[in-house]
């Protein structure tokens, strides 16, 4: 490698690490990496939320409501959270896994789900939330 | 537990690093398991990952995330120099080490790769250093055994590319120590200070001690370390950004070789699935006639790949916003493309390959079962992943899907926190648990498990 003439340096600062003053526990160290991820994601979901909300036009929303639903997914993903069941699936309706979005006055056997449910280290956050089965009209 | 392995997995975006007890294989406890934060010598982002970047600038060079930062101020004719993993892969490694960097990338025209992967490395090991100190069980390590992970190298002469790799740490280690903790500075190292003292480096290399695993092996050693039932024979499906290799593993107590003749490496990955992304938005984007606009949006989607492709994958489909226009990308609209569905179909074929020659050695063992996983970037793809659930083995031979990030990635001590970047990190963890039985060469010339091809199978 050739030779390159020299130039005065800057003057020097401390070395790394920077962030080695906290002594946080590896789990928690692990959590804040994974929220450093999640970070941008929610606040480009908090301005695409105002957005969608500001008047925009009705085509314009549907396309920012996919972005908004985007970022909290990628958000989620960031912090491990996983989803529960599927849009629309039929389940036997149990009070420990389910929520009624509009509770019925006769429980149900069999239920819809509505919104899967969330869940992060095998601790459910939120219930899978239901409704009931729809008939198929008879002609 | 004062002996402990590290192992670097220097990955095409981002270099990481992990520590494990050197007994961990035969005594394994989740807790021990010691992800480094390399990354916590930049002051931003994920401290886990540090990215595998060096920018040649006017009068300095700047590592990590700075050089990326430097390199998107700098414009389009400037680039930092990334991938130092495909260019440590290549056949032909002196050939590629002794080519001169691309003006793009050093405007002076003063150095070659070689160069410039030595200066990478001596930030590597700063960085590895200081998250080793910082680290309060391995930092009480009173001997640490030092190793990376490669993908296997297709010339086959691991043991030669072994050392050639070994002798760039050795000119790294001596670099590093003499430029002292400027290295990791943000405003990097004036190109004087490197001018005068990479040269010194390179003609007094430190010794140096390192071991190499095959990711595959070290994917093999995460999977499969602590599981009562952890499977004698293992398939993997590594896609990264450049290759999909399939490797075909089995195991005798301790040891793990590679069965070479079941290996295939297709030249198509992530780089080809995001070109396809890429050519369906720009399909989808019939506003977009001007060569100068479709070349604004190929950029605009490759910014954003990463997070299109994680949509995608989870969510089957990704909506991306540019110049105020929405465009919608569907998995769907992958799966109908012709080149995809050529890619499909190829390793669909290399997978039952792999499978097949494995089951035969399934056979000669009197086992029943295989274990097969996805690593890399294409491991959360759900055409990756029906594959593996999809395809049998011939005969009575039971292939098992083992899911990307093992259980004890869920154990309580880490509370939720490591499963969601363990894909990441994965290769770095693996390499730090595998015994040493499982490497493919050590301290440069002794080549070991994974590269022999004719023993024959026994039966455990």
């Amino acid at each position: 490698m050739p030779a390159v003439k020299a130039k005065p340096g800057r003057p020097k600062k401390s070395a790394a690490p920077k962030r080695a003053a906290s002594r946080a526990s590896l789990a928690d160290a692990l959590g804040q990496a994974a929220w450093a991820e999640a970070d941008a994601a929610l606040a480009e979901a908090l301005a695409l939320c105002d957005e969608a909300t500001s008047g925009a036009k009705d085509e314009d929303q549907a396309a920012l409501l996919d972005l908004l639903s985007q970022s909290l997914a990628r958000a989620a993903r960031k912090r491990g959270f996983t989803r529960i069941g599927a849009l629309g699936a039929k389940e036997a309706f149990d009070k420990k896994r389910h929520d009624f979005t509009n509770p019925p006055k006769r429980m149900p056997k069999t239920v819809r789900i509505v919104a899967r449910g969330v869940a992060r280290a095998g601790e459910t956050l939120v219930k899978t939330r239901v409704g009931p089965v729809r008939r198929t009209g008879k002609k | 537990m004062s002996a402990w392995t590290l192992c670097v997995d220097f990955g095409t975006a981002y270099s990481k690093a992990a520590a494990a007890p050197r007994n961990a294989w035969s005594r394994f406890d989740p807790a021990s398991v010691r992800p480094l934060m390399i990354g916590g010598v930049q002051e931003t982002g994920n401290a886990f990952l540090l990215e595998s970047a060096v920018f040649v600038d006017d009068d300095r060079i700047l590592f990590g995330r700075a050089a990326m930062a430097r390199a998107e101020e700098a414009g389009r004719k400037r680039m930092a120099l990334r991938s130092f993993k495909t260019l440590l892969s290549v056949s032909d490694l002196d050939r590629a080490l002794n080519t001169s960097a691309p003006a793009s990338v050093d405007p002076h025209r003063i150095f070659q790769m070689r160069d410039l992967i030595v200066l990478y490395l001596a930030y590597l090991l700063s960085a590895v250093d200081a998250a080793a100190a910082y680290d309060p069980m391995v930092r009480e390590a009173t001997s640490i055994e030092r190793r990376y992970a490669a993908p296997a190298w297709r010339s086959g002469d691991s043991a030669g590319m072994h050392q050639s790799i070994v002798q760039l740490f050795g000119e790294a280690e001596t670099l590093r120590h003499a430029v002292g903790d400027q290295i990791l500075e943000p405003e990097g190292v004036p190109l004087s200070v490197v001018s005068d003292l990479l040269p010194k480096a390179m003609a007094a290399p430190a010794p140096y001690e390192m071991g190499l695993i095959f990711e595959a092996t070290a994917a093999a050693a995460y999977t499969s370390i602590g599981l009562p039932d952890s499977g004698a024979h293992l398939i993997v499906i590594d896609m990264g950004a450049g290759t999909t290799d399939i490797a075909a593993l089995a195991r005798s107590g301790a040891r793990l070789s590679e069965l070479p003749e079941a290996r295939v490496t297709l030249k198509q990955a992530g780089d080809f699935i995001d070109s396809v992304i890429a050519n369906i938005v720009l399909t989808n984007s019939r506003w977009a006639k001007t060569q100068a606009q479709q070349t604004e949006l190929w950029r605009a989607v490759q910014r954003h790949m990463r997070d299109i492709k994680e949509a995608v994958f989870e969510e089957g489909r990704a909506t991306l916003r540019h110049d105020g226009r929405m465009i919608s990308v569907q998995m769907r609209d992958i799966e109908r493309d012709r080149d995809f569905k050529e890619f499909m179909k190829g390793l669909a074929n290399a997978y039952q390959f792999g499978l097949d020659v494995l089951r035969d050695d399934v056979m000669a063992r009197g086992r029943t079962e295989i274990q097969a996983i996805a690593v890399g970037g294409g491991a959360a793809a759900p055409f990756i992943r029906e594959l593996i659930k999809k395809t049998k083995a011939r005969g009575n031979t039971r292939v098992t899907p083992r899911p990307a990030t093992p259980d004890w990635a869920h154990a309580r001590e880490f509370r939720g926190n490591l499963a969601p970047v363990f894909p990441q990190l994965a290769i770095s963890i693996g390499g730090a648990l595998a015994p040493e039985q499982m490497l493919a060469a050590q301290g440069g010339v002794n080549p070991r498990a994974n590269v022999q091809t004719s023993r024959p199978p026994a039966r455990d």
